[in-house]
């Protein structure tokens, strides 16, 4: 299994934690007192999605796990698990939809996703950092109402809510940015 | 989308960025009303601080006819408000900007930040933490607050006073288990280390130890309900704060910690220019070990030292301030431009 130093430690890592496979949720860099550096880790259990703390010295070597990643298409949610599919074998997958919960509302079958392994199981997805999502529900822009923030609020074909410039009608193709879920252009 | 860009169209947050001239404004008349001088000095200084962890930004002065000569933006302004100190001006405060390199990414650090540091005379640092705990809720107040609860990311903190305060050797003992006597030796701190379940090397210091178990099984205890002083550090841990005279394994500094942040950081000054001078000539050999810029001393300040009145000082980021005042989740977002943004850093690329 590779090691890396705890200071290179990034968001979307997984790592093995007290020999857990545990996936990095946030890193903060820590200087204590003006002393030599830390890496605050924040983490989720990836079996037990119980969250975790651990600052390490940043000198610290750390266990990476071997996580393969394949391209795979969204097809449907299916009570407690999520289907995909491979497009190159056919292959289907079942990921469990609370390793998701975060993502469904931007999942269609256009939108390229990195299914993660690890010792063969699902273990979670990687989106694009931009998706591309039809408005199906806005309304039309009421004049007058327009100082300081001219912005409405659309619906995506995913469900989605995103505050969308007063332009933006029905039908339209938005780019959102799947990191925070919010509109960056027309498509 | 970049902070300028946001704030366009986000009045919420327009509205949070905001919060940042207030601040400043409250800090300010809180200390002319306490009698402070406000002073103003240089940013680019020949001689920065020697503290050994902390890395500068370097560059060259030109001045025509002569030879070019480094330079560097400061890490704090402590040593030139010492010199002002000792040319008997008295109790003062400053606002300025300070300036950090190769500090990793962080949700409460940018390379490039405002710091606040105070400096009372005939006084120590238990003066400083009185200090502190009225220009907090001075700040309350001006910010429109009654009462002195304050809510930051949906927890509510108490900033009434008087604060928790707890000493470094009683915290190790209530929080991690450490008696005073391990806590004070490498060899006993290590293998404490050890039995706790981290990993110790040969390589690894009794600094790395002590802040680890400082970071994992004391910090997230302080500050939880309101602010929390942390004082009396070990001897080693002192920078320029002066030892305790009844026990000069430890010495007269404190930090506050509040909501998980780390506040300010303060000290009976050390006013000894013999003892200072052996202080900062290991700290810049810790830097040549370390590979860190080299420099020389600021021969002027340890000159000055000896005429410096008994002072209790402290240096409070800003920055932090505005984060908790104005219900920030990251110092980033209290910026009109974070460092991210002007240069496009982002945590997993760095």
């Amino acid at each position: 299994m590779p090691e890396i130093k705890a200071g290179n430690i990034r968001k979307g890592m997984y790592i093995l934690f007290k020999n857990q496979p545990f996936l990095v949720t946030k890193t903060d860099f820590m200087s204590p007192g003006k002393g030599s550096a830390f890496m605050r880790v924040k983490m989720r259990g990836v079996k037990s999605e119980a969250t975790q703390e651990f600052t390490y010295k940043s000198t610290e070597s750390v266990e990476q796990l071997d996580i393969s990643s394949v391209e795979m298409q969204y097809l449907y949610e299916d009570g407690s698990v999520v289907v995909f599919m491979n497009p190159r074998d056919y292959d289907q997958v079942e990921v469990p939809r609370k390793l998701l919960e975060d993502k469904l509302d931007l999942l269609t079958p256009d939108v390229k996703v990195y299914i993660m392994f690890y010792d063969d199981e699902a273990i979670g997805a990687s989106l694009p950092p931009k998706v591309t999502l039809e408005v199906v529900e806005a309304e039309e822009a009421v004049a007058g109402n327009t100082v300081g923030q001219a912005r409405k609020e659309v619906k995506l074909e995913t469900g989605l809510l995103v505050q969308a410039p007063l332009f933006v009608k029905k039908g339209d193709k938005l780019i959102i940015d799947t990191d925070s879920k919010t509109y960056v252009s027309r498509g | 989308m970049k902070n300028w860009q946001r704030a366009k169209s986000d009045a919420n947050f327009r509205k949070q960025l905001l919060v940042r001239g207030q601040i400043v404004n409250a800090i300010r008349s809180f200390f002319k009303s306490e009698g402070f001088l406000e002073v103003e000095t240089p940013l680019l200084v020949k001689h920065p601080g020697t503290e050994p962890y902390l890395e500068v930004f370097q560059t060259e002065l030109r001045v025509a006819g002569q030879a070019p000569q480094p330079a560097f933006l400061l890490t704090s302004p402590e040593l030139s408000m010492k010199k002002l100190l000792s040319a008997g001006f008295g109790s003062m405060f400053q606002i300025c900007k300070s300036f950090r390199n190769e500090e990793g990414v962080s949700s409460f650090h940018n390379p490039e930040f405002t710091i606040l540091e105070w400096y009372r005379v005939n006084a120590d640092y238990t003066d400083i933490m009185d200090d502190f705990e009225k220009l907090m809720l001075h700040i309350l107040r001006e910010l429109g607050h009654t009462g002195s609860e304050l809510t930051y990311q949906s927890k509510t903190y108490d900033l009434n006073a008087p604060w928790e305060r707890i000493s470094i050797a009683r915290a190790f003992e209530k929080y991690a288990g450490v008696d005073e006597e391990t806590l004070l030796s490498e060899e006993k701190l290590k293998s404490a280390a050890v039995a706790m379940g981290y990993n110790v090397t040969v390589d690894t210091s009794w600094e790395e130890v002590y802040n680890q178990i400082l970071l994992n099984e004391i910090e997230p205890r302080l500050g939880v309900d309101g602010p929390t002083v942390l004082y009396d550090y070990p001897a080693s841990q002192a920078a320029l704060s002066r030892r305790k005279t009844d026990d000069s394994r430890f010495a007269e500094r404190f930090e506050v910690y509040l909501a998980g942040l780390e506040l300010g950081n303060a000290f009976t000054e050390l006013t000894d220019p013999s003892e200072q001078r052996q202080r900062m000539e290991n700290d810049l050999a810790e830097r040549r070990q370390l590979g860190k810029t080299e420099y020389g001393l600021d021969e002027d300040f340890l000159a000055a030292l000896g005429d410096m009145p008994p002072t209790g000082g402290i240096a409070v980021g800003v920055d932090r301030l505005v984060m908790l005042f104005a219900d920030a989740p990251t110092l980033d977002e209290t910026l009109f431009f974070p460092a991210k943004d002007l240069f496009d850093l982002s945590p997993e690329e760095v």
